[in-house]
């Protein structure tokens, strides 16, 4: 690739041109290109060891920088001061212009692993997006304020997982998609690797995608976009082992090539005809560990599997592998420039290959370990960050940032930073900016003028007739009392949008294979809105869109209890049998309750009907579920817990309250206040009796400066409420709201756990 | 001393190794890793892998007697008795293809001819992560005695097994193998078929499931090698704590239990409350030898503290029994627990405090022992300890005889040899020291991260890493390299010599080497049918 003849400045603000014309900015975190080139070529290649800044700021992604500014995911402090940020600050000096904190809830997030992924951006709304570790989504303007949020632990069930891998929003077309395990409800209620795309100007819900099979490892890849079969689609890792192809219309899932039999976890990139890809687990078909693969893109789009009970993208055959070589990567993504493929491997190598052939070009040895770590490259330069640079007996535990010449394989210069090196670097107008664990530095790598190669404007997909209908939102979520409208659009056979329909007629709508036959108590009225009656019962289900030309397109909804909410359970028809306990009956947990099924239950307990969790499957022994929306603040939740045992297990139980985890903890003997261990953790002592009632109540308040104190007390149910709380926690910049749910760990599915005359309350 | 005490505790003395068999983790009681084999091979080669295949190319090794094709990850070291060799590793290369899928396996190999015997099939406990991580395998090595041997699988359970197998029939109490060998329904998916016992599958004399019985909540992985001491084993429960990596779900589980060998009835457990403490969890092997004059074990635990137990008991009731704790030693210094305002160090920084991983070893009435961390929390700050067997109570401030900080993290156990150590760190640096002072003599970079442990035989030290070496080096003050061997695949395992072969073990092969050997031909698990049309 020539470099344009175009010159600018390497000061110069480039936001303003169009993304087809040349462009300093560094977006989406892959760069440009979304493979790690840098357009930019220097009048002088010159890394100067000695950064221009660095800032107390630390993190695992990579920066994006638009214009002059620096948008940064990171985090900082510790313990319980840790928070996540998001920061802007101006790329020549450093210096901070706006930045929003966030703090952790109900994560199972470990060691400080935060900030693992960047934010995205998108020029056409001039909107930046960024997904927290806890996953919650928000949309931002330039200038940091916030145009919407959703998070999506609450509204998805989004979940979490100690590795902390949280990835980047994807912007392309109306939508902003994100890469994620969650337990949603209904057919979307099993835990999958799901990608969600919601409306990029409101954060509304438009679909949801499953393109792969029943995921092993979570994935947070980013998908690579383009255009190809007239189609919009991307290209992303599954926790399954896939490499997936989806619509990035519609969703609609088009063909996977599984490679490994656990989690693909580094992003792609494409090379002509052939996708890279790599991950460092076991093969699919081989007894060895780790491959770096190059797939061959098919020339059409497979047609759908026959079996029509399989919704999974169709399998590429194993013939459409063109090469593999024996490396792995957990999840350092691919550099691609000019027929060239550069890898770094979790042993602390780096490989360049041709892209078509496979032939190795050469290899580095430079560390010792690699997780997360990706390269960058700019002008004929590798930048290449490490986890740890040296060891030694005791240890220099700190990054080294190589520098290496990308033709000859060959090490130019090295350099220690402070903190691991988990990130990817980013370039804009010769300087590189670079996360560690610890700091945020901004290097001069290219002096002089500089000239930029051009950044194709995406080819967009030739619109043809209209073949079904798109809603936004996709779904919904109603308490009593309240309606949503929709925007229904006319979509082609590729999921382009052609206009808005008219006169679209509604039904209530039982897919032919949901498993659960089930409907919303909600009615669409005349005016296209769909509205839960006062009196709506907590319900759930699909609605069918006709439009006038007779297409057709779904939606979902659900309608959950609107507060205050009591439920004793004694409403529901203890009729089904039992599939692990024969003659026991159970009633499933209500369909709008968020991961749910299979693992609560209701059950007749001594001629009571209570919440049980279920004891079935080790996957499911601790179950979080939110049973309220999410905007709730400033309330009180009660519930009666029990928890089976004896002196050797029992188990624990417990409320959620505004992002706050109150247990009564069986085998700890104690009442505990959690929001993520490692950012609070508060107990008290209290004897946990198995098979004896307790009533727990618990309550959050919030002082002028924004500390929050939860409350909680227990005692033996049907004895007095005792004065005094028993247990207090404080967190500064507590949490200001939140679903209220409850909390069931059965450690081993040994013993169970029951709640039962659950209320919540507004203060 | 009553001579009936004098023969117990010699009973209990741990033994120099003897050339011969490695019929548990370390060779013996004690733990040093430390062969008294000789005439082992000066100069050997792998081979090279056949690409794309399974297969090495047996001309292009170099006194190799066999090789056996393991699954895709190998981490249980094997041992050796009787002509039999045990290794534990995963399904992934399945020798009945009856039992394809994720788990856990045991294979008995014959010595000589590496060939396929039989093997224990353990399916996971499908918990995900946190109690049982996708294809690890079995980590643990078996313990063998006579007939019968001690392990310590993946479903948290210890179980005896005949070596022998169901050859001489379905022996022992034990005889619902293939209830053992099905595995749960997967969530929303019908119980899949009852697994088939045939001739090559384990016989399994007794089971004893450390959740069911202790409620145990192991983390990640359930392994560690028995202590076999008279009619006892002594076993580490892997207790720990949940994805939340802070929460301990079961305080009140054991962490060190003792089983009657025979019958696989409960004993005893720890009476020291480890399981309130743990750092990750407790996945050491115990050592047995003389602690002061009394036979005991020792126990190097997830809360970083080495316990020494006696043999005595105390009956707490009909269900609960305790061992006798003679002492306790933290074996991380107090800069590493707490930082310079007196704070508590948070577990999982480099600067912060680390449980321990590698066996204890008892050497001249001394017990040595270095901390160390889950691989996957990368290096940090380590401590190697020589500690006073004979001491009582906590001994952290006066049974140290010497440490050792100029290492990193280790879970390598150490080899000692005429009072020189040999220890290795993660970080891949091999340490020698003197026994008796922790003087460094000198150090060597394999640069590449060590997970197994060192060697010592015939004046040699064997040592692999993950990026697949096999380093050789010269035992002695003097440091010398020997030899440097690249193997195909990691080498997470250590190095074991008996009957005259060394046997080196990959993330995917065993080899088998002995000096003028000439290779069998390798035999491969049986092919997958062809597909249907």
């Amino acid at each position: 690739m020539h470099p344009l003849s175009l010159i600018l400045p390497a000061c110069a603000a480039a936001s303003l041109l169009s993304a087809a014309e040349p462009s300093h900015d560094w977006f989406p975190w892959r760069g440009p290109f979304q493979n790690g080139r840098s357009p930019e070529h220097y009048a002088k290649n010159e890394f100067k060891s000695e950064p221009l800044w660095k800032i107390d700021l630390a993190g695992q992604g990579a920066p994006l920088v638009i214009g002059d500014r620096v948008y940064l995911f990171g985090y900082r402090g510790e313990k319980g001061n840790l928070v996540e940020v998001f920061a802007c600050v101006e790329a020549a000096t450093g210096k901070t212009l706006w930045e929003h904190t966030f703090r952790d809830f109900l994560s199972d997030n470990i060691y400080d692993r935060y900030a693992i992924g960047s934010p995205g951006y998108d020029p056409e709304t001039n909107h930046l997006f960024l997904m927290t570790t806890t996953g919650v989504l928000m949309s931002f303007d330039m200038e940091g304020k916030q145009v919407w949020e959703n998070s999506l632990m609450e509204n998805v069930g989004r979940l979490t997982f100690p590795n902390g891998r949280t990835g980047s929003p994807a912007v392309d077309g109306n939508v902003v998609i994100i890469n994620s395990i969650s337990a949603n409800w209904g057919a979307a209620g099993p835990a999958a690797n799901r990608f969600y795309a919601f409306d990029k100007k409101t954060g509304e819900f438009i679909w949801a995608s499953q393109p792969g099979l029943r995921p092993v490892d979570g994935s947070f890849t980013t998908p690579y976009f383009e255009t190809r079969w007239n189609t919009r689609v991307f290209y992303a890792g599954t926790g399954d082992g896939n490499i997936c192809c989806v619509n990035a219309r519609t969703g609609a899932p088009l063909w996977r090539f599984q490679l490994s039999k656990n989690g693909v976890n580094a992003s792609s990139a494409v090379d002509g005809n052939l996708l890279f890809a790599i991950h460092n687990d076991e093969n699919i078909d081989s007894s060895d560990s780790g491959r770096m693969v190059a797939i061959k893109l098919p020339e059409a789009i497979p047609p759908k599997q026959e079996d029509p009970t399989k919704t999974d993208a169709t399998p590429l055959p194993p013939a459409a592998e063109a090469w593999r070589f024996p490396i792995g990567a957990w999840s350092s993504s691919p550099v691609v420039v000019d027929g060239k493929v550069y890898q770094m491997t979790s042993t602390g190598n780096v490989y360049a290959f041709e892209c078509q052939s496979g032939k190795e070009l050469w290899h580095l040895k430079l560390s010792e370990d690699n997780l997360h770590s990706s390269p960058a490259y700019a002008d004929g330069r590798l930048y290449i960050p490490f986890k740890g640079g040296a060891t030694g007996p005791g240890g220099a535990y700190e990054t080294a940032l190589f520098v290496v010449d990308a033709a000859k394989g060959e090490v130019i210069t090295s350099l220690k930073l402070e903190g691991e090196g988990e990130g990817a670097p980013a370039i804009s107008g010769g300087k590189l900016f670079i996360n560690t664990r610890k700091k945020t530095y901004c290097f001069q790598i290219g002096t002089g003028a500089i000239t930029v190669d051009p950044i194709p404007a995406p080819v967009l997909p030739k619109p043809g007739p209209a073949a079904a209908l798109q809603m936004v939102p996709g779904e919904v979520l109603l308490q009593p009392g309240q309606e949503a409208k929709f925007a229904v659009y006319k979509i082609d056979a590729h999921g382009e949008r052609l206009g808005l329909a008219e006169n679209v007629k509604w039904e209530k709508f039982i897919p032919p294979t949901a498993k659960v036959k089930a409907t919303a108590d909600a009615e669409f009225n005349a005016e296209g809105a769909l509205v839960a009656g006062p009196e709506a019962k907590m319900s759930a289900g699909a609605f069918k869109a006709t439009s006038a030309d007779g297409l057709i397109g779904t939606i979902r909804a659900r309608v959950s209890a609107k507060p205050p909410i009591a439920q004793d359970f004694e409403s529901f028809a203890v009729t089904e049998d039992h599939p692990s306990e024969t003659g026991t009956k159970f009633a499933y947990p209500p369909l709008p309750w968020l991961g749910a099924r299979f693992k609560w239950e209701i059950r007749e307990l001594d001629g009571n009907k209570v919440l049980a969790k279920t004891l079935d499957q080790m996957f499911f022994q601790r179950a979080i579920t939110f049973i309220g929306p999410v905007d709730m603040s400033n309330y009180t939740v009660q519930a009666d817990v029990m928890t089976d045992g004896n002196r050797r297990m029992k188990s624990d139980v417990g409320v959620i309250n505004q992002r706050y985890l109150i247990a009564l903890k069986g085998n700890d003997g104690t009442v505990e206040i959690t929001s993520n261990f490692e950012r609070l953790h508060v107990t008290t002592p209290f004897t946990v009796k198995p098979n004896q009632w307790y009533t727990l109540k618990t309550i959050v308040d919030l002082d002028k400066e924004g500390t929050a104190t939860v409350r909680a007390k227990a005692w033996e149910k049907g004895s007095p409420e005792p004065e005094a709380w028993t247990v207090e926690a404080k967190q500064t910049h507590g949490h200001t709201k939140g679903s209220p749910g409850v909390f069931g760990f059965s450690p081993n599915v040994q013993k169970r756990v029951y709640i039962d005359n659950i209320t919540v309350t507004p203060r | 001393m009553k001579i009936s005490r004098l023969s117990q505790i010699i009973a209990f003395l741990p033994l120099a190794a003897v050339a011969g068999d490695w019929p548990e983790w370390s060779g013996t009681p004690g733990r040093n890793m430390v062969s008294n084999e000789k005439g082992l091979p000066t100069e050997f080669a792998p081979g090279k892998k056949i690409k794309g295949k399974d297969e090495i190319d047996l001309a292009t090794t170099k006194n190799c007697k066999w090789i056996v094709k393991l699954g895709s990850q190998t981490y249980g070291t094997p041992t050796v008795s009787g002509g039999k060799i045990l290794i534990g590793t995963n399904n992934e290369s399945p020798r009945d293809r009856s039992k394809m899928g994720d788990r856990g396996i045991l294979m008995c190999l014959d010595e000589k001819t590496g060939k396929f015997q039989w093997q224990l099939v353990v399916p996971k406990l499908a918990a995900g992560k946190v109690n049982d991580w996708e294809f690890l395998g079995i980590c643990a090595s078996a313990s063998i005695e006579g007939d019968r041997a001690y392990i310590v699988t993946n479903q948290c359970e210890v179980v005896c097994i005949d070596m022998n197998a169901q050859a001489n029939g379905n022996d022992g109490p034990y005889k619902d193998e293939a209830k053992f060998m099905t595995p749960p329904a997967a969530p929303g998916q019908p119980a899949p078929p009852t697994a088939e016992v045939t001739p090559k599958d384990a016989d399994i004399i007794w089971r004893y499931s450390m959740r069911d019985e202790l409620g145990v909540f192991p983390h990640n992985m359930t392994s560690s090698s028995p202590s076999i001491v008279g009619d006892k084993i002594y076993v580490t429960t892997s207790n720990g704590v949940d994805w939340t990596h802070t929460n301990i779900p079961n305080t009140q589980a054991p962490s060190f239990i003792a089983l009657d060998k025979k019958t696989g009835a409960y004993v005893a457990e720890d009476p020291s409350k480890i399981s309130t403490r743990i750092l990750h969890c407790s996945w050491a092997s115990p050592a047995s030898g003389d602690l002061g004059g009394v036979p005991g074990v020792v126990f190097a635990a997830g809360d970083g503290w080495v316990y020494g137990y006696g043999m005595g008991l105390k009956k707490e009731d009909d269900d609960v029994s305790y061992l006798e704790e003679l002492w306790r030693y933290d074996a991380n210094p107090h800069e590493y627990r707490f930082d310079q305002s007196a704070m508590p160090r948070k577990y999982a920084t480099s600067e912060g405090p680390s449980e321990i991983i590698a066996t204890p070893v008892f050497y001249k009435n001394r017990i040595y022992v270095a901390i160390g961390q889950d691989p996957e929390h990368g290096e940090g700050v380590g401590m190697l300890s020589c500690i006073d067997a004979s001491k009582r109570g906590d001994i952290t401030k006066n049974g140290a005889i010497w440490t050792y900080k100029e290492i990193g993290r280790a879970i390598s156990t150490v080899s000692i040899k005429d009072d020189l150590l040999y220890i290795a760190e993660y970080a891949g640096m091999v340490h020698c020291l003197d026994a008796e002072t922790g003087k460094k003599y000198w150090t060597y970079d394999t640069k590449g991260h060590i997970w197994g442990s060192t060697l010592v035989a015939d004046g040699r030290i064997y040592v692999g890493n993950e990026e697949g070496e096999l380093t050789i080096l010269a035992a002695g003050k003097e440091m010398k390299k020997l030899g440097f061997i690249d193997f195909p695949s990691p080498i997470l395992c250590s190095a074991v010599a008996a009957n005259g072969a060394l046997l080196i073990s990959t993330q995917t092969h065993l080899y088998c080497f002995a000096e003028g050997a000439k290779p069998l031909p390798m035999e491969l698990p049986p092919a997958a049918a062809p597909a249907a049309k």
